[in-house]
């Protein structure tokens, strides 16, 4: 997972590159494996979350997230965490620059 | 079990459910129909009920004319302070594609990519602090699918 966060003025950009096959039902069979995909992610700075999402099969295959918010400084640390259907994890902190 | 030891698990439950609980809104335990349905209709009805959104306020930016169906880039803009975004299609056998949780003061302004196996319409729903809904429909070609189409 890659994870970028800039902030312009008063407005953190980010971008989030997740690295999962991100498959549904229909598009498993058809590649004969089992479907699986993000069904969650999750952005916080601290104990804020500032970002989150719920999924489905239907979002690409390593799935890029962009978003923005306020209320957060320069090198402050941003942790993304996603979950997929079968319930892995993947967290990753990124400092504001 | 006694009284005191029943409420003492009660408490340790009650404290331990925060921890856990990282998803404000895990919108795939709580509305699980939406994510069944086949129909952007039906998808819509399970996520918020019977509503009728009004037709402004929200922006999609997305290629008229998409030639990798596998990942298509779809942002949503909206000035609205919002409680969720929902976004649907109407190309793959079910409908609904992500929904965000908009944390208080966020701003609504967010870019994905997604799958259309053929081309369809998408819909973009907007869920006003304010109780009202918002939304926007655009058409996108697609040429080759995506969604192992």
């Amino acid at each position: 997972m890659k994870v970028k966060a800039k902030l312009k003025g008063d407005v953190v950009k980010v971008k989030v590159l997740a690295k999962h096959q991100n498959v549904g039902p229909e598009e498993a069979k058809k590649k004969n494996i089992e479907p699986n995909f993000i069904t969650s992610v999750i952005a916080k700075v601290g104990d804020k979350v500032v970002f989150e999402v719920s999924g489905s099969g239907f979002i690409s295959k390593n799935p890029l997230f962009k978003f923005q918010f306020k209320g957060a400084n320069k090198g402050d640390e941003l942790e993304v965490t996603w979950t997929d259907l079968k319930g892995n994890t993947k967290t990753k902190k990124a400092k504001i620059k | 079990m006694n009284r005191r030891k029943f409420l003492g698990l009660g408490l340790a439950a009650v404290a331990l459910v925060p921890a856990t609980a990282l998803h404000a809104t895990d919108y795939r335990k709580e509305k699980p129909d939406t994510w069944k349905a086949e129909g952007t209709a039906d998808a819509i009805k399970g996520l918020y009920g019977d509503i009728t959104p009004i037709e402004e306020g929200v922006k999609i930016k997305a290629p008229k004319l998409a030639e990798n169906g596998g990942a298509i880039p779809v942002f949503i803009k909206s000035d609205k302070p919002a409680k969720s975004v929902a976004l649907f299609q109407d190309a793959n056998p079910r409908s609904a594609v992500a929904v965000w949780t908009v944390p208080e003061g966020g701003i609504v302004d967010y870019g994905i990519k997604i799958k259309m196996r053929k081309s369809g319409k998408i819909t973009a729903i907007v869920e006003g602090t304010d109780g009202k809904f918002y939304s926007k429909v655009l058409p996108i070609e697609v040429s080759i699918g995506g969604c192992g189409g």
